[in-house]
């Protein structure tokens, strides 16, 4: 199904790698790639939210803030950035009564690609009876030329909370950069009981500035969020994130225990003012501290 | 070569049935779900027949017009009942809000049992593309003609939302639906070639319409 976009964009649709003759392992290895990953397991005990298992590796790690109530871990790339052929993938379980929150340190940038290889994140989140996870990564910001595909998949049990945000901004703005060629493949697939309950998949491919600057589609925002809050209670936000939406945003209460938020704005700074105001009340005012600074 | 002669061509008993189905007549309520237009006439984000152009255009290609075609395939194609339900809650997980998930069950659920009950395929309750694949199947219609006269019909159906919305005359209407049917033929052939891992949409603001729309002071249409 490319192929539409392709057409729509004006681009060849062959092979845009160039290969060369030389076919050596040497030439094979000269790109250095980051791999990362990291699983981490959160319980509670004694009364308060813990780790009880961690294991990481490569280019990602994990630091854990001391915070007075929840388990906090920030990711940390150590190759700062994402570039084609790299692999990051995450895997995060809270049971028990555990409410855990994971966040970056800073805004994740996604580096011009190699033609023909693709940076992939792999997610993966599972939330016991009675426990909390709050996915909330600060920005993810692509750049021109990038090629980079997410996959976010989470499991829950029947009375389980799970909070997704990912803010997602398209160029470096301030220094005028437009995506005219970058590819970007994102789905989340959230499933409770083993039933899916929400399904979500962008493609944006080629001209990515130019899709976004059509009517129905962002009308030249720059920035987006999508945001997922899943919980017993998940109705009673509904009329105070209404109120708190610009007129680029919507929320919507799709079923009894699933709320969805879409926001557009024309950059990170205008989307995080947005936004700010509606972590803290989903989180009960425990925003990750590295999201104020 | 003209030989005046008149050439007999038998009816096809599908094509019937189809027009059938997805002529504005089937009851399945089509006229009640604006998917968003309400909306985005209302805060001036469409106000002339060229930003409605635009607009539907945006629809074929990234919004619903992209995706439900997919879940029509899947739903043609699929196996077994086990393989359907899959997809079905795939399609209902897949609503981007509260109002899109109404309007594709609701017209869907009125579908497969005004379908059933003229039929003698017994077809459950499923959301429209999944019915309407699932429907086709049962009754031996091709698939291509399937998908094109349901995008046809999506179409057409806002268009028809649009005129009673905004200054749109019958003429300039049917020019929309016109200059669009070379896009309904180039999307209808690009889904018979998906599966679902195509499935997805980057129609944000159109979703974002029918998110505001819950709440919208005055309104005509239950989307």
């Amino acid at each position: 199904m490319c192929s539409i976009f392709c057409r729509e964009q004006g681009i060849e649709e062959t092979d845009i790698t160039i290969r060369q003759d030389i076919n050596t392992a040497t030439s094979e290895a000269a790109q250095p790639r980051a791999i990362g990953a990291v699983r981490v397991v959160g319980r509670f005990k004694g009364g308060k939210s813990c780790l009880a298992n961690l294991r990481q590796s490569g280019a990602l790690k994990l630091l854990f803030p001391r915070r007075a109530s929840g388990l906090e871990a920030v990711m940390i790339n150590t190759a700062g950035g994402i570039t084609g052929g790299d692999r990051f993938s995450i895997s995060a379980e809270a049971v028990g009564n555990c409410h855990m929150t994971l966040t970056t340190q800073a805004a994740e940038r996604v580096y011009r690609a190699q033609p023909g290889q693709t940076g992939g994140m792999d997610t993966r989140l599972r939330v016991g009876t009675g426990a909390r996870l709050n996915w909330m990564p600060q920005e993810t910001i692509l750049y021109n030329h990038c090629s980079f595909q997410r996959h976010l998949t989470a499991n829950l049990a029947k009375d389980a909370t799970l909070l997704v945000v990912e803010p997602l901004v398209f160029g470096r703005i301030a220094m005028g950069e437009v995506l005219s060629d970058a590819r970007f493949n994102d789905c989340i697939d959230i499933r409770r009981n083993g039933q899916r309950l929400y399904y979500d998949a962008v493609r944006l491919h080629g001209d990515i500035t130019a899709k976004l600057s059509r009517p129905a589609v962002a009308n030249g925002a720059n920035a987006m969020a999508n945001l997922i809050f899943t919980a017993p209670d998940a109705g009673r936000h509904l009329t105070f994130l209404r109120d708190a939406l610009p007129d680029t945003g919507g929320v919507s209460l799709i079923g009894d225990d699933l709320l969805v938020l879409r926001l557009l704005a024309k950059d990170s700074f205008v989307l995080r003012k947005s936004l700010l105001p509606i972590l803290d009340r989903l989180t009960d005012n425990g925003l990750p501290l590295c999201w104020r600074l | 070569m003209v030989t005046g002669a008149l050439i007999p061509m038998p009816t096809d008993p599908g094509l019937t049935r189809l027009q059938q189905w997805l002529s504005p007549s089937y009851p399945i309520g089509a006229f009640a779900y604006s998917h968003g237009l309400e909306t985005a006439i209302g805060t001036c984000a469409i106000i002339s027949s060229d930003d409605l152009r635009m607009w539907l255009t945006d629809l074929l290609k990234n919004g619903a017009g992209y995706s439900d075609p997919i879940l029509l395939v899947a739903a043609y194609r699929s196996e077994n009942a086990e393989a359907l339900q899959d997809i079905e809650q795939q399609a209902r997980a897949f609503a981007p809000s509260k109002e899109r998930l109404a309007e594709t069950a609701l017209q869907g659920a009125a579908f497969c049992q005004t379908t059933s009950a003229i039929s003698d395929h017994d077809i459950p309750d499923l959301t429209y593309p999944v019915g309407l694949g699932y429907a086709a199947r049962r009754h031996g219609l091709p698939l291509d003609l399937t998908v094109h006269m349901y995008l046809h019909s999506f179409v057409s159906n806002l268009v028809a939302a649009a005129q009673r919305l905004m200054r749109v005359g019958q003429v300039e209407g049917q020019r929309i639906l016109t200059d669009l049917a070379p896009l309904i033929a180039q999307i209808t052939q690009d889904a018979l070639t998906s599966d679902l891992t195509d499935l997805s949409g980057s129609c944000f603001l159109a979703d974002i319409a029918t998110m505001q729309h819950e709440t919208q002071y005055s309104r005509m249409f239950r989307s």
